[in-house]
């Protein structure tokens, strides 16, 4: 597993601890874990470029967003994204680009990110969050 | 942190959390289980959930778990909450992602041994008719407009247009119509999502199944359902697909900022809510009832997918391949409901995720066929193992709200499966049970694993000794399709 995220048991869905140096790893990281769910990122051209632009209320809420957005467009395209370029990330506005394609090896269709027990929390080295994925 | 010592045992299989255990449960909660049985709320987060879910404003009686209990998102899953419905509020986490997800029941008038000799080829035929697995689009394609018209219609939509018959809207939890549909209250996010979607199973637990009826336990019940042993049944399990993923997904994020406008404190943000009788609450209730509605139709299209298949391979070959419906469930859902509480009719919300309506004799909910002896409530197991036909009962009235279990529950992540589970050796393990399996991914086959979930006879056990419904009979799978 790549580094950034991991994989923590749930009894029916899936649940992610994300960590990074700041928001922007940290989303940048979360959205790199949605990848590793869905698909094996290894078989991922990533020759779509898309730009996203999105606002929130609260931290948490733009992660749920941004996560929510990449979901939608894997059900809408087939695309699942791999790599992130995020110029921006402030507790209420993520700005930047992401790039993904067909999976050659595709793992699990994700419903939805979820707020459940979803906080943003500070750690020693920077952030940390767990996000429960629908599956 | 709360021990199973914690928990007062009201009766064999009924075990209560006091209001005072945590200062923000407004009502006690409870766990239907047996004494084995509770060790297992302990193993995750289920019991913190319900908790949690006790404090939502509004709740009445009881915070409600049934005995297919386990961690979710929000509520756990088996979750029953009924809210007041002047004061209470509603929530999009205490229904869930995949809105109406529910299990149809068809039977057939054939003997296992008249399909045997086809069922490869029936198997083959269902699965070309019902489209199943990630990015698989529909059996039908429908503009903007008549989405708009399908999703307050519901059933009678597909009345109308050639893909259901009279008598599977009388056989369908609220005829296939929940009533307050309001569209405009849809993003056109949810809508695309949605558009291309109708017929269509989807992934993940969802699944096609031919069963055979392998015994009656109550066979007076069973002839009112009209099934009999040896019987040849067919069950649907899929819900509202991307287009209530997407209405649960905008309404959790959208409500974010209601509770702060009405001042309601909640533990965990996946239960955010709004009170029912608001602009925000109305709203979500609107969109909510659309996507219920998509899924009464999708599985209807899907019914006649079934029917389809069965005409394809069997016409010519056996005195009768139709199917008629015995009955289509819920099991993810919101609805208003008259309830007797401390000997007054309450008008409520029910809040019933993860868990199934099961109204006794008598209800004018419950179609006319089955008003003498219940409702027919449909429990498929997991994978590969075994599936009841239960009916609703009086005792569901007083002590659940009509409410009962859906299935077997899990016990193991997915991930644990796919380190414990090698999805082809399954396969083979189960083919060699002689099921015939169509499945889109091994991997997925793996997640879904019989020994992922509890024993769905267990359930139906306790079920059965708190009054939850009754037995009527036990399925065994022949044939599995899945995503």
């Amino acid at each position: 597993m790549p580094s950034g995220f991991e994989e923590i048991p749930h009894t029916a869905d899936v649940a992610l601890r994300v960590w990074g140096n700041d928001l922007k790893e940290l989303f940048a990281n979360a959205a790199r874990g949605l990848a590793w769910l869905m698909a094996d990122p290894e078989t991922v051209q990533p020759e779509k470029e898309i730009r996203v632009d999105l606002s929130a209320p609260d931290e948490e809420t733009l992660l749920v967003t941004w996560l929510g957005e990449l979901i939608y467009l894997n059900e809408r395209d087939g695309v699942v994204f791999t790599e992130f370029d995020l110029e921006e990330v402030t507790p209420t506005h993520l700005r930047g680009t992401a790039r993904g394609g067909r999976a050659g090896e595709f793992r699990r269709f994700v419903k939805a990110a979820t707020f459940s027990g979803l906080t943003i929390r500070p750690t020693g080295h920077g952030l940390e969050t767990t996000i429960t994925f629908d599956v | 942190m709360v021990e199973k010592k914690d928990f007062r045992r009201v009766d064999k299989y009924i075990w209560e959390l006091p209001k005072e255990t945590r200062p923000d449960m407004r009502v006690p909660a409870r766990l239907f289980a047996s004494a084995e049985m509770l060790d297992s709320a302990f193993r995750d987060r289920t019991v913190e959930q319900l908790i949690n879910t006790a404090t939502l404003p509004g709740i009445l009686k009881y915070a409600m778990a049934m005995p297919d209990f386990h961690e979710g998102y929000g509520f756990p899953i088996g979750g029953v909450a009924a809210m007041d419905a002047k004061t209470g509020v509603i929530s999009p986490g205490g229904v869930g992602y995949d809105i109406n997800c529910g299990v149809r029941l068809m039977a057939s008038h054939l003997e296992k041994e008249e399909v045997a000799p086809y069922l490869r080829d029936l198997t083959n035929a269902l699965y070309r008719a019902c489209p199943s697995g990630v990015g698989e689009p529909g059996r039908i394609r429908i503009s903007p407009r008549e989405l708009d018209e399908l999703v307050v219609q519901g059933a009678k939509w597909a009345l109308r247009r050639g893909q259901a018959r009279e008598e599977d809207l009388a056989h369908t939890e609220e005829e296939g119509t929940l009533p307050g549909a309001d569209p405009s209250k849809v993003s056109a996010r949810a809508r695309e999502r949605g558009g291309d979607q109708i017929g269509s199973l989807g992934a993940g637990n969802h699944f096609l199944e031919i069963d055979v009826v392998e015994e009656i336990y109550d066979p007076e019940v069973a002839r009112a359902f009209g099934l009999r042993e040896n019987q040849v049944v067919v069950q649907i399990h899929c819900g509202s697909r991307g287009f209530g993923h997407q209405i649960c997904d905008d309404y959790v994020k959208s409500l974010q900022t209601a509770i702060q406008k009405y001042g309601i404190t909640i533990p965990d943000r996946e239960l955010v809510c709004a009170p029912i009788d608001s602009p925000e609450g109305r709203a979500y209730y609107g969109a909510m009832a659309c996507a219920v509605n998509y899924a009464f139709v999708n599985r209807q299209v899907l019914a006649m997918g079934v029917r389809e298949a069965f005409r394809d391979v069997l016409q010519g070959k056996v005195r009768n391949f139709d199917l008629y419906q015995v009955y289509d469930v819920a099991h993810n859902i919101a609805k208003f409901e008259e309830h007797e509480i401390d000997g007054k009719r309450v008008r409520v919300c029910v809040h019933r995720k993860g868990a199934t309506r099961a109204f006794g004799p008598g209800r004018p909910e419950v179609p006319t066929a089955y008003r003498d002896v219940g409702q027919p409530v449909l429990v498929p197991g997991s994978m590969g193992t075994e599936s009841y036909v239960l009916v609703g009962t009086d005792r569901a009235m007083e002590i659940s709200f009509g409410s009962t279990c859906h299935g077997a529950g899990r016990v193991m992540s997915r991930s644990q499966a796919l380190k414990k589970i090698w999805g082809p050796d399954l396969k083979r393990e189960l083919e060699e049970q002689g099921l015939v399996i169509r499945a889109g991914s091994t991997k997925g086959l793996a997640e879904e694993a019989p020994a992922a979930y509890k024993n769905v006879s267990q359930v139906v056990e306790v079920v059965h000794g708190a009054g939850l419904a009754r037995k009527v009979a036990r399925l065994r799978p022949l044939a599995v399709i899945k995503g």
